[in-house]
């Protein structure tokens, strides 16, 4: 009790956290039953107990730099066994919204991003900027001596409207600015996150860089800790096929658009590919898994709304983006393979649109999650903070009791 | 004091639903006022919940301390008429006019009763001792408990094998009349108390504690009965899956109360009631290691220097986090309780012998005619009114036995208001 804690609430957040799913906030009374009950709260660390106090009394600076937050995978079960019907995965979903705010680069993007009101206007930036780009494509070919004409081992492209070279280097540009400031985001949330552990012993790392971050791979590609759901169930099964799927997309995408420079393939590389290549039909199933993942994680948030959990404008949003990327996806292909002009050109341009919407808007979106989760389960793995590395953890005091 | 120097109130009786502490209470305030009242209990005898308590508050004596001197108030009025094993099927009129219809089971024991315990000794079935929240057995004739009132004998005609005439036969007062038909009547009231009283929370819907899985995790109401001497353990509090003395016991503070998913609010009385029962367990082992789990403990007015008192005792362990997940080990039946230790911050599994869970407080509003109005949670709610229908005890709040018998004594003079009314316009 040496330690005076001088609590100075930060009421915006407060009131921001409540308005953004976690209205019964303040009905916590700090039972912790959502801490014993919730299968990943490591017991050296455990959440989202303290989490709740913290954000009730506004400890906004503590919460932002806190790996708790999203080591939580919001299965609910704390939401199903609250006494109080506060939701705290919720809540905890609320914080990490917050997180991304926090740490976006710019800011204001952030904030423009995570209000409904933007849609028209996030939705029509990437239309006008394609826009642009194909007013100013004849010019730019001119000055750079490109040819605005499917070229080299491209037979028949998706749409001769945009030659390769002006996807890339458009997407290339926007992508590059996305990269810098989601490693931004990511490396102020480490920082703080070390700032923050305690001086002494448990401050140290138990783990080396690689081998955490190694461990915590595992555990992403496993879905160990979705796997240890009991109310989400199914949010295993959505989350496994919304994530294989679209990096079976990300990697289709990237081998297509490294072909030209690819020393792996000699002689023709024929894009578009033909229906039966490999490729493509990577491409495909992994574009069912998206829309599958997609269509269950809608279906569990409307059975649950109101129930185990309320969605957010966050949650709907990126669900809908990554939802209408594909459906926009699958509509180009099939509009293409029957060579329909232009209306294979318009589905084209609306699918870049939404593709750019999911991806260079990633680090201000809920899509950010996969940097902040990453890194704060590779930090957990680092600092000893899973429950696994928890529980194994050499003095119990509840032993030390007995035995005294 | 006697009822002989009251001036008789002149109206209709009252009727007192429920013969435990506050009914009785009710009854004999009112009697003693002088107006006549039919007291009305659908057990065979009276005392309710208090009668099970080893001790009471506010000065931890024995239920009989307080329900002897009630039962004799009862037996020397004239005024008051009890039914056991009696239930109001309905009630209709209106203030100072009701009509009631009651349901009188047969005891197929009469008056003739001396105790002699015959009848229980050639009796040749068992069944399960609900005074004894059926930890363990009497025969099917048997005497509810030891200060039973009416102190007369029960035959349970549902365990009794067909034809069987044992305990008639072995009877030598001929105070067992097996022909016994149940009885209606209807009586005309000025008022009715309702003071039905509370029944325990259903422990096996707390499914994360364990209750009816593992056998020694208990209740709070059992642990009165472990302790009690009359009780299943004869006082000694052992463990009910072998019989062996605890050297470490739980309490589960708030087991269903204060949730959204059971009772959603504070039954009141089980945090003073976990302090008594410590004090139990401490007059039986002195060495036992004792922790109780809370959310917050609370002792309003006097039982501040009660919790003083008893947390002063170094093998007695509080700890501020809800006990959320209960596991047995197979081989012992001992207890790992987990809880989060909000004070510590960090998550603590703890073996127990025992892990008492302090339930909560239900209202026994269920079997209550029609008229009676309920809050939110399904209590009576209070009315001052001219409805001529009260309520007195548990079935309004949880409460402590001394509210509850202020608490009747008002409820006795809502209903003499309402008879001495009709007195006068009727």
């Amino acid at each position: 009790m040496a330690d005076t804690l001088v609590v100075t609430p930060d009421i915006t957040f407060i009131r921001e956290v409540m308005a953004s799913g976690g209205e019964d906030l303040k009905k916590c009374y700090q039972c912790a039953t959502c801490s014993v009950v919730c299968e990943l709260s490591p017991d050296e660390a455990p959440f989202p107990r303290r989490q709740m106090v913290y954000a009730q009394w506004g400890l906004r600076d503590r919460l932002m730099a806190d790996p708790a937050i999203w080591l939580c995978h919001q299965c609910n079960d704390c939401s199903t066994r609250c006494p109080r019907g506060v939701r705290p995965g919720d809540v905890l979903a609320a914080i990490r919204q917050q997180v991304v705010l926090h740490y976006a680069a710019p800011r204001f993007l952030g904030r423009w991003l995570s209000q409904p009101r933007s849609i028209p206007l996030v939705l029509g930036i990437p239309a006008a900027l394609l826009t642009l780009a194909l007013l100013a494509r004849d010019r730019v070919a001119d000055a750079l001596g490109l040819s605005v004409v499917p070229t080299g081992r491209i037979v028949f492209a998706y749409s001769s409207l945009f030659p390769r070279w002006m996807l890339n280097g458009f997407f290339g540009f926007f992508a590059l600015l996305a990269f810098v400031a989601i490693l931004v985001g990511v490396l102020r949330f480490w920082r703080a996150m070390r700032a923050a552990v305690p001086a002494d012993r448990r401050g140290q790392p138990v783990a080396g860089l690689i081998s955490s971050t190694l461990s915590a791979l595992a555990r992403i590609v496993t879905h160990r800790n979705f796997a240890s759901c009991t109310t989400a169930r199914s949010r295993f099964v959505s989350h496994v096929c919304t994530m294989f799927g679209f990096i079976a997309l990300a990697v289709v995408s990237l081998w297509v658009i490294t072909a030209a420079y690819n020393p792996l393939i000699r002689g023709d590389f024929v894009y578009p590919f033909s229906f039966w290549n490999p490729w493509k039909i990577l491409a495909n199933v992994g574009g069912v898994a998206v829309l599958a993942g997609c269509c269950l994680m809608i279906r569990d948030r409307l059975r649950e709304n109101g129930s185990a959990s309320s969605s957010s404008y966050a949650d709907w949003a990126l669900l809908f983006t990554l939802l209408l990327v594909t459906i926009t996806g699958f509509f180009t292909e099939g509009l293409h393979f029957m060579r329909l002009e232009p209306h294979r050109h318009v589905a084209y341009f609306v699918h870049l649109v939404f593709a750019f919407t999911a991806l260079m808007y990633l680090p201000y979106t809920k899509f950010a999650h996969l940097a902040y989760r990453g890194a704060a389960m590779v930090f957990a793995e680092r600092y000893g903070q899973t429950r696994e590395a928890s529980s194994m953890a050499p003095v119990n005091r509840q032993d030390a009791q007995q035995e005294g | 004091m006697t009822q002989t120097q009251v001036r008789d109130t002149g109206g209709r009786p009252v009727l007192v639903i429920g013969g435990g502490i506050a009914g009785v209470t009710t009854a004999v305030e009112a009697a003693e006022a002088g107006c006549d009242v039919i007291l009305v209990e659908k057990l065979p005898y009276l005392g309710g919940r208090v009668a099970r308590l080893f001790r009471y508050f506010p000065k931890l004596c024995p239920p009989g301390c307080g329900l002897e001197i009630n039962f004799r108030r009862i037996k020397i009025n004239p005024r008051i008429t009890v039914l056991t094993q009696a239930t109001v099927d309905d009630i209709s009129g209106s203030p100072g006019d009701f009509q009631a219809t009651i349901t009188v089971a047969p005891r197929f024991v009469t008056d003739a009763c001396t105790l002699c315990d015959k009848c229980a000794e050639v009796c040749p079935v068992e069944r399960p001792d609900d005074f004894n929240l059926d930890m363990d057995r009497t025969r099917a004739a048997y005497l509810p408990h030891r200060l039973a009132y009416p102190p007369l004998y029960v035959i349970d005609r549902v365990a009794c094998p067909s034809g069987c005439t044992a305990c008639r036969d072995a009877c030598a007062y001929g105070a067992i009349d097996l022909t016994q038909q149940p009885a209606r009547r209807t009586v005309k009231v000025a008022a009715v108390v309702a003071a039905t009283g509370w029944a325990p929370y259903d422990a096996t819907k707390i499914d994360n504690l364990g209750f009816g899985r593992y056998p020694n995790v208990v209740t709070n109401v059992m642990l009165e009965r472990l302790a009690a001497p009359d009780g299943p353990t004869r006082g000694r509090i052992l463990r009910p899956s072998d019989g062996q003395p605890p050297a470490s016991i739980a309490f589960v503070q708030c087991a269903g109360s204060r949730d959204e998913n059971h009772l959603p609010y504070c039954s009141a009385v089980c945090c003073a009631a976990s302090l008594k029962h410590v004090t139990y367990l401490r007059d039986v082992y002195p060495e036992a290691r004792i922790t109780i789990f809370y959310i917050d403990l609370r002792t309003p007015g006097r039982l501040e220097d009660f919790l003083q008192k008893v947390t002063a005792d170094e093998r007695l362990t509080l700890i501020k986090g809800k006990v959320a997940g209960v596991e047995e080990d197979p081989a012992t039946h001992d207890l790992m309780v987990t809880a989060e230790d909000v004070m510590g911050g960090r998550k603590i599994t703890q073996t127990v012998n025992l892990l008492v869970l302090a339930t909560g407080i239900v209202p026994q509003t269920d079997g209550l005619p029609a008229g009676f109005a309920l809050d939110e949670y399904r209590f009576v709610a209070h009315s001052n009114g001219g409805t001529g229908m009260f309520a007195a005890g548990c079935v309004t709040r949880p409460e402590e036995v001394s509210a509850t018998v202020q608490d009747a004594t008002g409820a006795a003079l809502k209903a003499l208001q309402a008879v001495v009314r009709s007195a006068h316009h009727g």
